[in-house]
């Protein structure tokens, strides 16, 4: 018990273990839109791009969050903007933008020659978040989660049957931008966990696994929430008690859950 | 306070006009450089039945998304009940076919019949108890109200087809747009599906039907036809 108790003395994995939860819940709900609407890629490529946002914040001596934001923000309209040019097929966008935006994040790190905290950037520091930084990722996960109650019926029918919701006169495109503007942020705050390279995998890895057990679409949210917390404390543990990568911890974590639970189903499914 | 999916107040239909009319039509998709849509002209009066004949690739669900704002008319006009397009979204309803669904989403038979009703709820509003009720009212006209908590991913294809029509039904349009409603479905399916269509026809709406197969007692079933061939309207 002590175990896990001890970690808990210091204010810095107060911060953090709150700051997992936090973020665990806000990109399970927002994960699992991103999973069903088959946005995973997407997300991907916007988990790239925050870097050069990021690098240029720090140079500068401004926050990184808002770096990240705003790079990220560039990168989901660019996507969206570029996309409707029809000689540009989506596919290509999403894979062109943020693989120069990453290119402008790592051109600024060596023009900059700072690598110092490249690492932390690239793979997250959970334990090094601040009470700002805690306070800005609560005001994220609070505007998102409401997004997401507020348009719930129609990002569902958004993902079922879009022909249908722009029929009745739901536009479309603002919906697309309003999530992609929420994925953005979710980025940012996934970033400071899991950092740039890993933070996909927290928004995607936890609702897949929930999917794997479940047909409703609030339980696929509440397991992708309970999975990704999981995960998020394992890492927080695993850095602090053996100064490990917590974000690759985190990731490895959620990864694990998967395994185990797919497994199970497949076992399930051949002796039942 | 119900705030609208539709930046214009919804229209009442004009009582005096038909229930479609289009001039001229040309439509396309982007990209492509010949029209999908070449030149249509309809005029189809309210309660009047119609079958949208044509083999693959002649226009038909095209025309479809045309009509029910899914793709912009390149040239020529469009009107329903006499007002312009979008400003009868409750109006129109327009039955895709199955294949352009998710049907792996994780949502019950029910919620998926209760979508019908979000162009009456608008922004914030989850649906209410009449709105259940007209869902379970439509499911049970196509035998499926036992189906309202089974999740769609465990449907047969004729249940799939049943589903939409009674999403269909339950958003109560007077202009109904159905793309293949018989297209590989059971003997079952089949019956329901005619006598429900029979019954849309007895209350007085407008319906078009489009279909590759037009013979025999498939004549009967409608007040005319339109054929369509590669974009073009032959008869």
């Amino acid at each position: 018990m002590n175990f896990i108790t001890e970690p808990f003395q210091y204010a810095f994995i107060q911060r953090a273990v709150l700051a997992a939860v936090i973020t665990g819940v806000l990109c399970a709900c927002l994960g699992t839109f991103v999973v069903l609407r088959r946005m995973s890629v997407v997300g991907h490529a916007l988990t790239h791009s925050a870097l050069p946002g990021m690098v240029a914040a720090y140079l500068l001596g401004g926050s990184i969050f808002i770096g990240a934001a705003a790079a990220t923000m560039i990168t989901a309209f660019g996507i969206g903007f570029l996309s409707k040019d029809d000689k540009v097929y989506e596919d290509t966008s999403v894979g062109m933008v943020p693989t120069v935006m990453f290119a402008l994040g790592v051109l600024l790190i060596s023009a900059g020659k700072s690598y110092r905290d490249l690492s932390a950037m690239l793979f997250g520091n959970i334990l090094g978040i601040t009470s700002g930084d805690l306070k800005l990722i609560a005001l994220i996960t609070g505007a998102t989660l409401l997004m997401l109650a507020f348009f719930y019926k129609e990002l569902k029918l958004l993902c079922i049957d879009p022909d249908y919701a722009k029929a009745i006169g739901i536009p479309l495109h603002m919906l697309r931008y309003g999530l992609l503007l929420f994925l953005a942020l979710t980025v940012v705050v996934g970033i400071q966990s899991v950092g740039t390279v890993l933070t996909n995998a927290l928004l995607v890895v936890p609702a897949a696994t929930a999917r794997l057990l479940t047909d409703r679409l609030g339980t696929v949210m509440l397991l992708a929430g309970v999975f990704a917390v999981l995960s998020v404390l394992a890492g927080v543990f695993v850095s602090y008690y053996f100064s490990l990568s917590s974000g690759a911890a985190i990731v490895l974590a959620c990864a694990l859950i998967f395994v185990c639970v797919w497994l199970a189903r497949a076992a399930k499914v051949k002796f039942y | 306070m119900k705030f609208s999916y539709c930046r214009h107040r919804h229209s009442s239909p004009d009582p005096k006009a038909p229930a479609l009319e289009i001039k001229g039509l040309i439509a396309g998709y982007p990209g492509e450089d010949r029209p999908a849509l070449n030149g249509v002209n309809l005029s189809v009066p309210v309660g009047a039945s119609l079958a949208l004949v044509g083999a693959n690739g002649a226009g038909k669900s095209t025309l479809f998304k045309v009509i029910s704002g899914l793709l912009p008319a390149q040239a020529g006009t469009v009107r329903i009940f006499g007002h312009h397009l979008g400003a009868c979204h409750q109006q129109v309803v327009y039955l895709p076919q199955r294949s352009e669904i998710d049907w792996h989403f994780p949502m019950s038979v029910l919620e998926l019949v209760l979508t019908g009703r979000y162009v009456y709820l608008g922004w914030f509003t989850r649906p209410q108890k009449k709105d259940s009720d007209i869902a379970l009212e439509s499911m049970a006209q196509l035998g499926i109200a036992d189906l309202g908590l089974k999740q769609i991913g465990k449907l047969s294809g004729g249940q799939q087809q049943r589903v939409l029509i009674a999403r269909a039904l339950a958003q109560n349009a007077d202009l109904l747009l159905l793309d293949e409603p018989l297209n590989a479905v059971d003997a079952r399916t089949r019956d329901t599906v005619e006598r429900v269509l029979e019954g849309i026809k007895a209350a007085g709406k407008t319906v078009l039907v489009a279909t590759h197969h037009y013979c025999g007692q498939e004549e009967g079933r409608y007040d005319g036809a339109i054929y369509l061939k590669d974009g073009e309207q032959i008869k």
